[in-house]
Parts: C-alpha cells; sequence; structure tokens
C-alpha cells in the first residue's frame, strides 16, 4: 500500500517536473534578460519558433538532440532582432517586443504547416527499466528525459553566475542604471546585449523542449500564451534565478493537476479547467503585488521601459 | 612650479546644443597641488571634468597625460590611468551592497566570487580606513547621504588613483562629515595625489586648496594660488560683477501672538519620528530649525505641510487645524508654501514640463480644456522672474540642473501671498546669487507676516537671519530660543545629543 503512494507521490513529481520544464527554461530566460533591464515580450515568438524549427529538424533529420539546438537557435535570432531593435536603435522595448511576438506567430504558423502531422522519436527516458518497480524514484527515472535536470541545474547555474561572479555583477549593475554603469566602465549595450541573447536561447530551447520533448507534436500557436506567462511570473519570481524552479514548479503542479482531474473525470467544462493555472498565476501575482516590498527586487533600469527616451 | 604638468587640458570646447559648456578651456595639473575649481551653477565645472575623466568627448582641444596625448578617452581608460571622479550625483547602485558596489570599481575583483570573506578583507581596507562603522553587506539605498560619499571615495581609494576629482563633495554634508571630507583630502595630498575639489563654497576653498580656478560662462577667469587671493576678489571673478551678497536681516516681529501653534505633537512613521513637540511662531517669524539629518526634519516639515497625518497633538494655522484638513484629504493647504528637500523627487514631476510643473499646485483649478497660452506667458514671466535656466517652459523639469530645479519649485511657492512657509534646505547646491535670491524671497513672505519654518544646514545663515533657532535631535526639541542666545559651537553640540549645558 505504502509503496503504490510513493510511486503515485513519484510520479505526480514527475509529471509536475517534466510539464514545467519549458516554462522553467523561458522564465530563467526572462529572468536574466529583465535583470540587464530589457523586457522581452517577444519570448512568446521565440518559442514559438524554437517549437516549430527545432520539431521540423527534429523530424527531418531523426535527432531530437539536433532539434533542441536548431529551436535554441531559433529563439536566438529572433531575440537578435528585438536586440537590434531595442537596443541599437532605442526603439520602445514594449513595441519591439509585440512585433517580434507577431513575427514569431505569423512565421511558424507558415512554415508549420508542413510539420503538422510529423513524428519525433523524443529523447530516451533516464532509466528504461529499474530494479525496485515499486518506489518513489521508480516513475522520476522512467518518466522523465535528461530535460528537467538540465533546466534545473540550469537555474541554479544562473543563479551563482548572477550572484557570485563578476558578470553577474555587471549584469545585475547594467539592469539598475546604464548611466551608472557607463560611469564605471562598463558598456551596458554590450552587457545587455548578453543578457538578451542568453534569454533568446533559453526561450528557444524551452519551444523546443515542448513540441519534441514534452508533446512529441507540433500544432499552431501551442504555446498558448506560456511565453507571456513567464514574463509575469518573473515578477513572481522576483528576478532570482533561484525562485524560478518553485514557481515554475507551482505553475506546472497546477497543470499537471488539471490533467489528473479531467482524467479522473471530474464533471466540469475542460475549457473552465484548462483556464485553472492562468486563474492560480493571476492569484499568485495579486498575493505576491500585495507585500510591502514589492518593489524592492525589481531592476531599477525596468522603469525606463515606460519612459520613452 | 617647475615641474611638468600631469594632467594638461588644451583648448577644450564642448556645446550642449545652444550652450557653451566649455569654451577654449586652458588647464595645467601639477605634482601635489589641490585644485579647488569655483564656479557659480552652469559654469561649465561638471563638464570640464567630465571631459577629462572621458565621460564626455571634447568637441575640440585636447587632453594630454604625463605628456601622452590620449585618443578615445573613456572611464575605463581613466581608470587605467588612475583618474578617479566622485560624481555630483553618485554613481552608485542603490540596489546592490556596500560590498558588492566597491567590487564593481575594483579593478581586481576577481571573476569567481563565492569566497566573499577573503575578498572581504581585500577589497574593504579601503573602506575601513576612512569608515570602519559601515557594514559592507548593507544595501546603499539604505545609507545616508554622507555614508554614500564615504563609499564612493572608498571606491576611489581602491583605484589607488593619481588624480581624485570631486564634484561639489560638500554640498549634501553635515558638517562633521564636512570634517571628515577635508581630512580625506589632506590625507590623498599627503599621499602624493593630485585633487580637484570642485565647489562654490568659499570655506571649502580655504580648508583644502593650494590653488583655486574660478570658472565662469564656460570659461576660465581667474587662477591663483590660495594665499594670494582675497574672498572678495574670487567672488567678484565668480558672479561677474560688483554685488552685495548679504540680503538684510528683517526685524524680528513686534506682536508675539501666536499663529502658527504645534501642540504635543507625536508622529512615529517610515519618513522619521517626533516627540511630544510644542511650539509656537508669530506672522513675520523667521524660526530657523537646525539638526543633523534624519532626526525628524522630514516628518515635521510633512505633518506642517498638511501631507503626514500624526499620531495624536495638533498643527493650528490661523485658527484652523492643518491635521484636521490633512484627515479629509491629503494636500498641502493652499495657504502654505512648501519646499520640500530633494525637489527633483519631492516637489516635481520629472517627466512634465516647466510650464505644468509650475501650476502643479493648482490642479482642481485647471480648467478641462488646456489652450496653453495664458499659463504659458505665465510660466514663462515666473521663470524669467526667478532666473531659471534654461527658461523654456516646454521643457521637462528633469531635465534641470538641481539649481535650477530648485529655483522652479520656489518660483512656484512663493510668487504668491501665503500664511506659512515651510523651506526644507532651500539653498542646497545654490550657488552664491541663487542663495541670495532665495533668502529674498523667503524674507519678503515673512515681510508680508507669513511665519517661516526654515531648516537649513547652513549654521551662519542660520545664525545670520533667523530669529529664533530650534534644534532638533531624536525627533525632538533639543532646545529653542531666541537666535542671540546660540553660537556655532552650541547648536554643534545640541545637534549632537548634548543636553542643554552652557
Ligand atoms: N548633458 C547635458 N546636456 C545638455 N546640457 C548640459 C549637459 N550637461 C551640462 N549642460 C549645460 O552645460 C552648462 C554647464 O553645466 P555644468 O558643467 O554642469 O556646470 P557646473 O557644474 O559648473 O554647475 C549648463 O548650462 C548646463 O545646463
Ligand atoms: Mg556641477
Amino acid at each position: 500500500m505504502d509503496e503504490i503512494n510513493y510511486t503515485l507521490a513519484g510520479s505526480w513529481v514527475a509529471a509536475s517536473l517534466r510539464s514545467a520544464s519549458p516554462l522553467m527554461l523561458v522564465l530563467l530566460g526572462e529572468t536574466l534578460t529583465q535583470r540587464v533591464g530589457i523586457v522581452n515580450l517577444g519570448v512568446e515568438g521565440q518559442m514559438l519558433a524554437g517549437a516549430c524549427f527545432g520539431f521540423g529538424a527534429a523530424a527531418v533529420f531523426h535527432d531530437p538532440v539536433l532539434g533542441l539546438g536548431v529551436g535554441a537557435l531559433a529563439g536566438l535570432v529572433l531575440s537578435l532582432l528585438h536586440g537590434v531593435l531595442c537596443i541599437q536603435l532605442r526603439v520602445n522595448q514594449i513595441a519591439s517586443g509585440l512585433c517580434v511576438m507577431m513575427l514569431g506567430t505569423g512565421i511558424t504558423s507558415y512554415v508549420g504547416r508542413v510539420f503538422v502531422g510529423a513524428e519525433v522519436s523524443g529523447l530516451a527516458p533516464l532509466a528504461g527499466q529499474f530494479a525496485s518497480a515499486q518506489s518513489f524514484w521508480q516513475p522520476l527515472l522512467t518518466q522523465l528525459t535528461w530535460i528537467a535536470p538540465l533546466a534545473v541545474v540550469l537555474t541554479l547555474v544562473a543563479g551563482v553566475l548572477l550572484f557570485r561572479t563578476r558578470t553577474g555583477l555587471h549584469w545585475r549593475t547594467v539592469g539598475e542604471s546604464s548611466t551608472v554603469a557607463a560611469a564605471l566602465g562598463l558598456r551596458p549595450r554590450l552587457v545587455q546585449w548578453q543578457g538578451l541573447l542568453t534569454g533568446g536561447l533559453l526561450s528557444g530551447l524551452a519551444g523546443a523542449v515542448l513540441s519534441i520533448d514534452y508533446t512529441q507534436t507540433w500544432a499552431q500557436n501551442m504555446t498558448k500564451g506560456l511565453g507571456l506567462i513567464a514574463v509575469g511570473l518573473v515578477i513572481v519570481a522576483r528576478w532570482n534565478p533561484f525562485l524560478v524552479l518553485p514557481v515554475a514548479l507551482l505553475f506546472g503542479l497546477a497543470d499537471t493537476s488539471v490533467l489528473r482531474l479531467q482524467a479522473a473525470a471530474v464533471n466540469t467544462s475542460s475549457y473552465l479547467l484548462a483556464a485553472a493555472p492562468y486563474v492560480f498565476c493571476l492569484g499568485i501575482l495579486v498575493v505576491t503585488h500585495l507585500r510591502a516590498d514589492r518593489d524592492a527586487h525589481m531592476p531599477a533600469g525596468l522603469k525606463a521601459v515606460f519612459n520613452d527616451r | 612650479m617647475s615641474a611638468a604638468p600631469r594632467f594638461s587640458l588644451q583648448n577644450i570646447n564642448k556645446r550642449f546644443g545652444e550652450v557653451n559648456a566649455n569654451s577654449n578651456v586652458n588647464l595645467d595639473i601639477y605634482p601635489n597641488e589641490v585644485i579647488a575649481l569655483l564656479g557659480e551653477n552652469g559654469a561649465g565645472k561638471s563638464t570640464l571634468m567630465k571631459l577629462l575623466y572621458g565621460f564626455y568627448t571634447p568637441d575640440a582641444g585636447e587632453i594630454v597625460v604625463e605628456g601622452e596625448p590620449l585618443v578615445a578617452h573613456s572611464p575605463k581608460q581613466s581608470l587605467r590611468l588612475g583618474i578617479g571622479m566622485l560624481f555630483q550625483q553618485f554613481n552608485l547602485v542603490p540596489a546592490l551592497s556596500v560590498l558588492e558596489n566597491l567590487l564593481l570599481a575594483f579593478p581586481a575583483a576577481p571573476w569567481w566570487q563565492w569566497r566573499r570573506r577573503r575578498l572581504t578583507t581585500d577589497v574593504l581596507a579601503c573602506l575601513q580606513r576612512i569608515a570602519p562603522d559601515i557594514d559592507p553587506q548593507r544595501l546603499v539605498r539604505d545609507l545616508s547621504v554622507g555614508e554614500q560619499q564615504v563609499v564612493e571615495l572608498a571606491k576611489i581609494m581602491a583605484l589607488n588613483a593619481q588624480l581624485v576629482i570631486l564634484d561639489e563633495p560638500t554640498a549634501v554634508l553635515t558638517p562633521q562629515e564636512v570634517e571628515r571630507l577635508y581630512q580625506f583630502v589632506a590625507q590623498c595630498r599627503a599621499d602624493g595625489k593630485v585633487v580637484v575639489f570642485i565647489t562654490h563654497k568659499l570655506a571649502d576653498v580655504r580648508a583644502c586648496a593650494t590653488r583655486i580656478v574660478v570658472m565662469r560662462q564656460g570659461r576660465i577667469v581667474g587662477d591663483w594660488r590660495t594665499e594670494t587671493v582675497t574672498d572678495n576678489e574670487l567672488i567678484q571673478a565668480m558672479v561677474g560683477k560688483d554685488t552685495g551678497l548679504i540680503v538684510n536681516r528683517i526685524a524680528p516681529p513686534k506682536h508675539l501672538l501666536p499663529k502658527l501653534m504645534v501642540k504635543r505633537l507625536n508622529v512615529s512613521s517610515r519618513v522619521g519620528t517626533i516627540t511630544a513637540m510644542d511650539f509656537e511662531v508669530s506672522p513675520g517669524e523667521v524660526l530657523g530649525i537646525a539638526g543633523v539629518m534624519g532626526n525628524g526634519q522630514r516628518a515635521l516639515a510633512m505633518v506642517l505641510a498638511g501631507i503626514l497625518v500624526p499620531d495624536s497633538g495638533e498643527v493650528i494655522l490661523d485658527g484652523v487645524s492643518i491635521n484636521a484638513l490633512a484627515h479629509e484629504t491629503i494636500k498641502v493647504p493652499d495657504n502654505v508654501a512648501y519646499i520640500p528637500e530633494s525637489p527633483l523627487t519631492n516637489a516635481v514631476v520629472a517627466q512634465l514640463d516647466l510650464a505644468t510643473n509650475l501650476q502643479l499646485r493648482a490642479l482642481d483649478a485647471l480648467p478641462f480644456l488646456q489652450w496653453g497660452m495664458p499659463a504659458l506667458h505665465e510660466a514663462q514671466h515666473k521663470l524669467a522672474a526667478h532666473d531659471v535656466r534654461p527658461s523654456d517652459p516646454h521643457l521637462s523639469a528633469g531635465a534641470l540642473s538641481g539649481g535650477n530645479l530648485q529655483k522652479l519649485v520656489i518660483a512656484r511657492e512663493l510668487s504668491r501671498p501665503v500664511q506659512l512657509v515651510i523651506a526644507c534646505y532651500p539653498t542646497m547646491g545654490l550657488d552664491l546669487i541663487a542663495t541670495r535670491n532665495v533668502y529674498e524671497r523667503l524674507f519678503a513672505q515673512a515681510e508680508q507676516g507669513a511665519c517661516i519654518i526654515w531648516f537649513s544646514e547652513e549654521l551662519d545663515d542660520l545664525l545670520r537671519y533667523a530669529h529664533r533657532i530650534m534644534v532638533l535631535h531624536g525627533g525632538r526639541v533639543q532646545s529653542i530660543g531666541p537666535v542671540a542666545s546660540f553660537d556655532r559651537q552650541r547648536i554643534g553640540r545640541l545637534m549632537t545629543g548634548h543636553a542643554q549645558a552652557c
């Protein structure tokens, strides 16, 4: 009896981690981007590009790892566009981000038509067979691929990078004030490019993970606003990579719970249930916003996004 | 001065749009000098030094360091050459800790900063030398202005800069902190460094400088060794004409019937605390308030202005309770003029233009449709009358320099008759002429019968112009009395909390 409970818990955790991985990656990317003082609404488009081109490459070359790489590059290329617009040409970041988002949606709708119905092999689970069949670890090892551990490790690495290295110190300084950074002899634009492109890579990868590893299909607009959710959740995670994991997991948990409830044939409209994670997300946002020091963690440079200069 | 100059600015020109910030400036800086760079607001002092630091690029002219002309000068190169600059607006990142701010400027800071402990000792040696009392893990935004400046100075020390540029470092300091700064300058000189000290206070010059350079309207108009020049000559060079800088002290009120009454005031809030405060002010009386910043001044000013509701007690102006009003709407009453500290954050909306900022006190009276013309004329008139530069009413307030911003606020608050004026450090950062103008307008209100509550750190000015003086310490009235019963030393002692003694 006990063993079955453990297995159940394990499979619940595994499912949450699996469903949270894309969000974790894109949330981490957006966190790093905002840390250098740039808001990138284009992540939605970047994720779609990653999902679409990554899936395409994986299907055509029968190589899921190559697909992940191509997906990450697709995200990078779109973030490059955002960078040219808002870092080099000083276009308003919101406008430029929306533009990248629309571009990503449009291109993937067009190109993606040929991939609808295609098949990819997906990644192998961490362990195919597991000796002691019934334990907490069994579902983790059989249901998870190396993506989930990678995402977890990446958040930790990014946290250490941000808070314990000179590079991270430079990023945070630029995110607080480009003027001060310039006076200190840093090159703010260069640093912003670093943060933005890292975010681009991660969001593209997140999209590819979604299509290649999680759903193993391509569907038009399959991210369903996950990128934009990430932009909102950055606030909940207080611009802190170390909080990306718990925040993404909470969301993943809400998401999988919905699937389980559906599976358990709860008598509610599936559309309503599908909206639940977003309601949950709104709830967290309101709760965090009610706290007294809500602005204390926000990079000050982000406030300039709304001053046109 | 037979030695070759270490730093040399040759024929420097710099324009900002229409403004000639520097025109044909030549300045040689020799080893072991402390140069005081004097001049009124807008004379081009900061610009000249920012050019030397590489923050701006000159339109024409050369910067020569140890005989080598600099090409593609930048702050980064400055750090390499050993030029350190304390900016007028600090270059600290408020959201980072003191340690992180120091590491940012520390050339040898390692990439891997995990082992903070060892690093702490390395980097903080500099901080320890000038301020052992600052905890390096504190966030810079939680430090006082004086403490922030010390962190800046520690940064310059960490760089081991050979040329130390200080841009108006004493404008925001308490008298004790000013002393500490003078010691820092003396220490630099003893270590063989060159110091350029930008200021417009003659006291600073006399305390530190070996050489005095005066700028006016973008040009150097005088260059002396300190001993060879009198204060009057300096003032004349700075101002460009022979003007009296002393305002007449207005006569104290004849009738001592209280117009403003503060009764058993208690406040405990984010901006400060006030405990059991009682005082009265007569019409036409100037009450000067001294105290180390952060001893309840801010809370007192805000309660008097009606924008902070006290926990208990009352403020009564002309028989009307100001804080009863404050319970209904948080707004400065119409018969009160309020000049808060740090005007950029507390008194104007940086993104709005000057004309709109001048109207902020009468927002509810504005017509629904803004056709602009009458308001614009009035704004132009006020800007010209108060010598706000540039006087373009369409400019946004954030573009003004500190001194001009202060003038803008004063133009708004003091150009109509009021019953109570609350002026918090109204001359901070202003030059001699502007200071005189502010005092004239302030005391003109007193002559019309208003009560003046005047917070200031210029003890000499307080003693010269106030009728009564009140010293605050720890949110309490440490002492209050007619100005004749005070002198600098006594105020200084009271400010630091020593009781009434002699
Ligand atoms: N970044 C800038 N943009 C436009 N005008 C400027 C800028 N910096 C300074 N100025 C103008 O140049 C003149 C000299 O300024 P500044 O060097 O700051 O004077 P000071 O430091 O002597 O008070 C002023 O008229 C000021 O308005
Ligand atoms: Mg200046």
